[in-house]
């Protein structure tokens, strides 16, 4: 099993998962984060971080965003996908996209 | 070096469940020492969550983290762990005589025949500043541990942080005896995590000129003759400007981490430690994991599960303690050896 950011992390990226992060596991895209699963330990305390809820137990992933397992997976071993594990500030426009659904076709590999 | 601590049980780890297995292990007659990273007890409950419900301990239908930490004192009391607080095991080895020598980074020793990892997700420490070519600096003029005056009293000092404790730090190091030659808050942008109270002490020192506030992201170091002499920011404005200084005191908060667990030697799988259900002991005699640090067949990180597991373990520990004993199942209800034990005798 692993945790796994679903599509309400687009183009907001508020990163105050990472800070709490035991093992350091968040990838960081031009406008998505994602967890390596290799690396998650299922701890589950960034959950209550994420200020958009974006981010799911494996089984707990809601139908519309099983998807977001393998994409994960496939971003995180992305050469340009780098070790992010200190918060900074969000995305200009986190606060005009956090409430949108269907932010799939805006994820910048 | 302190003197070695020669102790049948050591539970690594004072959060709920580490707190637990010191009952479980009173109730069969074994005291015990606790280590712990954070100057106080209750790990992840009072670090992450102390304000938070939990709804899933047995017989307590709503309690806060905070609030399970403090009935959990209540029912360790008895049995009066010794609690070694704000240190981190760094190493255990074997010695000749089986027992774990296990040391700290504080330069204490425990000598002990059962060992207890109850280290959750990991030691809450300090969290670094991230930034290439700092960690030389580390110890001699960047600091992420608790900050005491001596370290810039008469130097030019920079807090980096915007919660409560750099805040404080800015306002002690801008006055008395040990001041710092002049004192920079440094902070990506003019909105702070701190109470009301201390922002607006911190706003007046800075128009009394006892301090000053920049906003900025650190990007890089300036070093010259081996020493750190300013910090490149990006500011607010998008502009690149240097922020000269002695000495940087970092206060960003705690975070856990997994840190020395993985070196060991003890079986792991996806960084949790293995062990049997039986007694959830490790491969290693003696040494038993319990909560979120392990993992098994079925395991949940459940608060509760790890209430279970301690249990077992600390009969698992009296089979090794004490061979020659038959372990007897007794209910606090009824065994007065237990009430003994619970000081309600």
């Amino acid at each position: 099993m692993t945790h796994v950011v679903s599509e309400s992390c687009i183009q907001c990226k508020y990163t105050d998962c990472v800070d709490v992060c035991p093992v350091d596991c968040f990838r960081e895209g031009p406008n998505f984060l994602t967890i390596d699963p290799d690396e998650c330990i299922d701890c589950a305390v960034c959950i209550p971080e994420c200020p958009v809820n974006a981010i799911y137990a494996e089984e707990d992933l809601p139908a519309d965003q099983q998807h977001m397992t393998k994409l994960n997976a496939d971003l995180a071993l992305l050469p340009g996908w780098k070790s992010i594990t200190k918060r900074k500030a969000p995305m200009a426009d986190a606060e005009q996209w956090k409430d949108k659904t269907g932010k799939l076709a805006e994820l910048i590999r | 070096m302190n003197h070695p601590i020669e102790t049948e049980a050591l539970v690594i780890g004072a959060g709920p469940v580490g707190l637990f297995q010191v009952f479980q292990l009173g109730l069969q007659g074994i005291h015990c020492h606790v280590v712990d990273a954070l100057p106080h007890v209750g790990g992840q409950c009072a670090e992450l969550y102390p304000a938070k419900p939990i709804y899933d301990i047995p017989g307590i239908p709503f309690c806060t983290g905070h609030e399970l930490v403090e009935r959990l004192q209540q029912q360790v009391a008895p049995f009066k762990p010794t609690l070694h607080l704000g240190q981190q095991v760094s190493t255990i080895e074997r010695q000749a005589d089986q027992r774990l020598a296990v040391c700290t980074d504080k330069g204490q020793t425990f000598l002990v025949r059962t060992l207890f990892i109850a280290a959750g997700v990991g030691a809450f420490v300090p969290r670094r500043m991230a930034l290439d070519g700092l960690n030389a600096f580390e110890g001699s003029q960047v600091f992420a541990e608790h900050a005491s005056p001596e370290r810039w009293a008469g130097q030019h000092l920079v807090v980096a942080g915007d919660a409560d404790t750099a805040l404080q730090t800015c306002l002690d190091a801008s006055q008395g005896p040990q001041a710092a030659a002049s004192v920079t808050l440094l902070h990506r942008r003019d909105q702070f995590a701190a109470t009301p109270e201390l922002i607006s002490q911190m706003r007046q020192a800075c128009s009394a000129g006892r301090m000053r506030f920049v906003a900025g992201q650190p990007t890089g170091v300036r070093i010259e003759h081996g020493r750190l002499q300013a910090l490149e920011l990006l500011n607010p404005q998008g502009e690149n400007e240097w922020l000269h200084l002695d000495v940087l005191q970092t206060c960003l908060g705690l975070s856990p981490k997994l840190g020395p667990v993985a070196q060991w030697g003890l079986a792991m799988d996806r960084k949790q430690l293995v062990v049997n259900t039986e007694n959830f002991a490790t491969a290693e005699p003696g040494i038993f994991a319990v909560g979120d640090i392990n993992t098994y067949p079925g395991k949940k990180k459940l608060i509760l599960c790890g209430f279970h597991e301690a249990t077992l373990a600390a009969f698992g520990a009296v089979a090794l303690l004490r061979p020659e004993e038959k372990t007897l199942l007794q209910y606090t209800t009824t065994s007065t050896l237990l009430h003994q034990r619970l000081g309600i005798a």
